[in-house]
């Protein structure tokens, strides 16, 4: 899968764990917490959210693990083979 | 679906061998008394659930343990615990560790899994020793327990430990209503409706603080 499929997935994901609309200016080089707003529990139910979508299943990582939007799409993409 | 908890296992001899011989000399000390929010409240909770308690002191978890007595308690602590001395006391309790400051993925399974089980998780959503003795003010909720109950559809069950002021004042302790977190959110849930949960049951403590 490519790199901008799997954002415009994650894009998806926000939306609808969000407000409802999607976040179009949400980019690789996001931050996580600081440009897309999401909290450490937030952050989680992404991760969760991510494994459903994906059919992949995450290792022992942290929220603090992922910086930002980019971490998240290289994790994804690595799991994905 | 997950394999349900045994009623008896050799992994629960120390937690029920504890509970057995503290239980009397507890009772003579804390003099418990316990106050419901209403008959429903007053139902004893089966199956898998999550108990929110305020935090204000070292000897809370003994407190909670009280308030529901009739259960088991895993108890959700810093992994930090896990890595001290007393790491052994803490797994014969059953507790479950977390990361407070990187919450991860396996930790979050692991509460998940317990719940789905059928164990009673208790936590602080304060995540720490708040300054309630000394303010009167109960501090922030952490979101993080709605999620948990959320994930395993089980419900909050909210509980207030009134702070001692002295060895000789009887512990207090409210029970609330079961909050049915997957029940009043049957939608997919975004991020607002678990900080909303995580408000709802602040709110709930905050009344039953008038109850004791």
């Amino acid at each position: 899968m490519k790199r901008e499929e799997i954002i415009e997935k994650l894009r998806g994901i926000l939306a609808s764990a969000g407000d409802g609309t999607a976040p179009v200016s949400v980019t690789e080089e996001s931050n996580l917490m600081t440009d897309v707003g999401l909290s450490s529990v937030s952050m989680l139910y992404m991760v969760i959210a991510i494994e459903e979508e994906f059919g992949i299943r995450f290792d022992d990582v942290g929220v603090g693990d992922f910086a930002t939007l980019g971490d998240v799409v290289t994790y994804i993409g690595n799991k994905l083979g | 679906m997950k394999k349900k908890n045994k009623l008896f296992s050799p992994r629960y001899l120390f937690y029920d061998f504890v509970k057995l011989t503290a239980g009397l000399p507890g009772l003579l000390l804390f003099r418990p008394k316990w106050v419901y929010e209403s008959e429903k409240a007053k139902k004893r909770i089966r199956g898998g659930a999550l108990v929110a308690a305020n935090h204000y002191g070292f000897f809370d978890p003994l407190y909670v343990m009280f308030a529901v007595w009739y259960r088991r308690h895993r108890f959700i602590c810093g992994k930090e615990f896990f890595e001290s001395r007393a790491r052994l006391l803490f797994r014969a309790f059953l507790c479950i560790p977390i990361d407070r400051e990187n919450f991860n993925v396996s930790s979050l399974r692991a509460i998940t899994d317990a719940l789905l089980e059928g164990s009673l998780v208790s936590m602080f959503p304060e995540g720490r020793i708040a300054e309630e003795e000394k303010t009167g003010e109960l501090g922030a909720f952490k979101s993080g327990m709605a999620l948990m109950a959320l994930r395993a559809k089980v419900p909050i069950v909210p509980v207030y430990v009134k702070p001692r002021k002295s060895v000789w004042q009887r512990a207090r302790f409210a029970i609330g209503e079961p909050i049915d977190v997957a029940a009043e959110y049957a939608e997919a849930p975004s991020f607002a409706t678990i900080e909303k949960i995580a408000r709802e049951v602040r709110d709930k403590e905050e009344f039953l603080k008038t109850l004791v």
